[in-house]
């Protein structure tokens, strides 16, 4: 992949860094929506307040 | 006694639906750990009381490979709650809840080791007459203790299954979950005479709830009893209030009583504690005496009014000693592979926007907080060792003496001890608290106490405060050791402030076991703290991420003009103005506008600070090799050459960090647990505002006297 990138113009590398900027900011404020239903941590903290679901098998 | 015909029937729950256990107890007696045992889950376990505040849902399998639905709930000495954590556990016990199904049973465990005293939740679940298995637990502990329980004999007096187990070890499991298989599962033999006083309201009570309330005759009996000593002033989400009929009838009585002088709820609960006492006379006999225990031993030092302040100090000191010593070389290992990886990029890359996205931002970010990964693993192992040997008992214990005089009491601490790893679950853990404005004071002040996400910004700032390898290390331990108490002194300054202006109200009387000692649970603490790294390493990868590559754009566009320096270009970038525009601010602190982007960023949280300044200070680095941020950040400088990161300022930055609130998901907690935005706006103004006011105070004082 690196060596692919050594062929990248700086017009191509301009483009990519900025569809990976709006992923982000995509990203965050998708996060942010899904925790407002809950208007918790989201899990984040590691607080125990999240719904639990197993798969285990006792 | 036979039970009341109505409640004398076996509940018939839907056939094809899985059975559903409700676990409850008292407070540490084990719940979490049996939930676990029984589920494969990794609840969160800790020797202390009030660890799990809410309910959990996990499922176990009999030894058929038949699933069943186990719910963790809040311990509780009894069904008369008197604290929102507690109240979970009535509602759902009592099918108040509209969010929970009621268990068609109830797996009711105690601690061995108190039996008589657990006995009394029991003894108000055997009431609903529902099918109950009674675990006893710790029984490895008992018999330590001296006690010889006679297990038997408490199965043919209460009539329903008991089992002797020790979860912590997994034994009695497969006993345990053959009893839960069982299809037939016997309701209890036992019953208690009310007194003749109570017992017609009782009746008249119990009607009214299956006439008005849509109760069950199986919950009206007990519930009617309940609403005779509980005040019920606690409600939580979820529970529905009484009918105004059930209501009515419920204060005739009362009225009736008062008028008599009859002590109805202490009439009530002295003849369940006379029923009791002789039930444990029965089955319960000290074979042996023993001395002073273990336990009792080192809390003479532990508990002690001078040697207990020592003992903390000492385990504080030990806990950031280590967090120094220990983690240096993993430090040192992870930030020369995150400097490798920018440089291998770098000389494999052509110069561009993607180029500098990578290096600058995405590992510059995220590899200037994944660094302090050692640190936190070492900070969640201490604490995971305090919460399992039981000495966060004690540590409250002590503090409770300095509460006080502050109008809190130490039932306080367990949520701010909690919140040394994070704000939110010490929030929820004030649930435990039954006065509300003591659980509100507690809720404004649990965000002081120094967070692991502030962690990683002190470090920086000593590592920058306090530079080279000749500095001892309890320098640098001093100085961390400074910024939790401050942080903690804080809190309790503001906890007096507000008990004695916006929330005024009576010292409480603080009633808090000690559990005994106990051997560590490595694997536990292990788990625990595992699962905190992933964490951190999972919010490192995703939100600083996110951050990191967005506060990239915001430090590069818009473009300056060609040949213009780094800094040019990030003074007139939109991260650059954003800073500049708080520089008036923020530069009485001795802060400059660079500092000011990582103060808007870290809003966001704290830690991201940290990858902020290693996107901002990245842009200064050389094209080819990437200095660590440490260095970096030493070789900031002011327009006029002035170094920036004085000791001075990295001091007040820290002592501003101590304060300030910069955590949107406390603030999203906060805003839960209070029920609306005034409290949340009030404790972001208070704490931002005190921050900025000490940060002033510090940094012109300090340049006053020459630093």
């Amino acid at each position: 992949m690196i060596v692919t990138s050594r062929k990248m113009n700086p017009a191509l590398q301009t483009l990519v860094a900025l569809v990976l900027v709006a992923l982000a900011v995509v990203g965050l404020i998708g996060r942010a929506l899904a925790k407002k239903k809950s208007l918790g941590c989201g899990g984040d903290c590691g607080c125990s307040s999240r719904a639990i679901k197993t798969k285990a098998r006792g | 006694m036979a039970l009341p015909a109505h409640i004398a029937a076996t509940p018939a729950g839907p056939a094809s639906r899985q059975p559903v256990y409700a676990l409850v107890g008292n407070p540490n007696c084990g719940k979490s750990t049996l939930f676990n045992a029984l589920t494969g889950l990794k609840q969160k376990v800790g020797n202390y009381p009030g660890v799990t505040v809410e309910k959990k849902v996990g499922t176990a399998y009999s030894q058929h490979g038949q699933p069943i639905t186990v719910i963790d709930l809040p311990g509780t000495y009894s069904l008369a709650a008197r604290s929102p954590d507690e109240a979970v556990t009535r509602d759902v016990l009592l099918g108040r809840r509209t969010d929970t199904a009621q268990p068609d049973r109830i797996l009711c465990i105690v601690d061995a080791t108190n039996l008589e005293r657990n006995l009394y939740l029991v003894h108000q679940i055997l009431d609903l007459g529902r099918p109950v298995i009674l675990v006893l637990n710790m029984m490895d502990l008992a018999a330590r203790a001296g006690l010889e329980i006679r297990v038997d004999q408490l199965e043919k007096l209460l009539g329903i299954p008991v089992i002797a187990c020790e979860a912590i070890h997994q034994r009695g499991l497969i006993e345990l979950k053959l009893a839960m298989s069982r299809a037939d599962l016997p309701l209890a033999r036992h019953a208690w005479t009310i007194p003749a006083a109570i017992a017609p309201a009782v009746s008249e009570i119990a009607a009214a709830l299956v006439e008005g309330d849509r109760k069950s005759p199986l919950v009206a009996r007990a519930e009617a009893l309940l609403l005779l000593t509980d005040q019920d002033s606690v409600r939580v989400a979820g529970s529905t209030p009484l009918s105004p009929r059930t209501a009515e009838i419920l204060c005739a009585w009362q009225s009736r009583w008062t008028q008599t002088g009859t002590d109805w709820a202490g009439t009530l609960v002295s003849s369940r504690y006379d029923a009791i006492g002789a039930l444990a006379a029965e089955v319960v006999q000290l074979r042996t005496e023993v001395g002073p225990s273990t336990s009792d031993k080192i809390d003479a030092i532990a508990t002690h009014a001078l040697w207990g302040w020592v003992v903390l100090g000492a385990v504080m000191t030990l806990l950031f000693f280590s967090i120094f010593t220990l983690a240096e070389s993993p430090m040192n290992w992870i930030d020369g592979h995150v400097a490798a990886l920018s440089d291998t990029i770098k000389a494999a890359m052509p110069p561009g926007d993607l180029r500098d996205l990578i290096t600058d931002g995405a590992i510059g970010g995220v590899g200037g907080v994944l660094v302090f990964l050692p640190q936190i693993l070492i900070l969640f192992f201490f604490i995971g060792l305090l919460e399992s040997t039981g000495y966060m008992a004690r540590a409250a214990f002590i503090m409770d003496r300095l509460m006080s005089r502050v109008g809190l009491n130490g039932k306080s601490f367990i949520p701010m001890l909690s919140s040394y790893a994070c704000a939110i679950p010490g929030i929820m853990a004030t649930r435990t608290i039954e006065d509300p404005k003591d659980r509100l004071v507690t809720i404004l002040v649990a965000p002081l106490m120094s967070c692991s996400a502030r962690l990683p910004v002190y470090l920086l700032m000593i590592a920058a405060l306090v530079p080279g390898e000749r500095v001892p290390v309890f320098t640098k331990v001093g100085i961390m050791l400074f910024m939790y108490a401050l942080g903690t002194v804080g809190a309790f300054f503001f906890a007096w402030l507000f008990k004695r202006t916006l929330l005024k109200g009576e010292p409480p009387l603080m009633i808090m076991e000690l559990p005994p000692y106990r051997l560590p649970g490595f694997k536990d603490v292990a788990l625990h703290m595992l699962e905190r790294a992933w964490i951190f390493v999972r919010r490192a990868g995703t939100v600083i991420l996110g951050i990191s590559i967005i506060l990239w754009f915001l430090s590069a566009y818009p473009k300056a003009p060609e040949g213009a320096t780094p800094t040019a270009q990030l003074a007139q970038s939109f991260a650059g103005r954003a800073g500049h525009a708080i520089e008036p601010l923020i530069k009485p602190i001795g802060f400059d506008w660079q500092i000011g982007i990582g103060l808007i960023s870290s809003f966001a949280a704290r830690e991201v600070f940290v990858s902020t300044m290693g996107v901002v200070f990245n842009a200064e680095a050389s094209e080819e090799n990437t200095a660590p941020l440490r260095t970096a950040l030493l070789s900031a400088k002011w327009p006029d050459g002035r170094a920036l990161f004085t000791p001075l300022v990295c001091f007040t930055l820290m002592i501003f960090y101590v304060f300030a609130m910069q955590c949107m998901s406390t603030i999203a907690v906060v805003k839960r647990e209070t029920n609306g935005w005034k409290w949340p706006m009030f404790q972001t103004l208070y704490m931002t505002g005190t921050a900025w006011i000490l940060s002033f105070l510090v940094y012109q004082g300090g340049r006053a006297l020459g630093f």
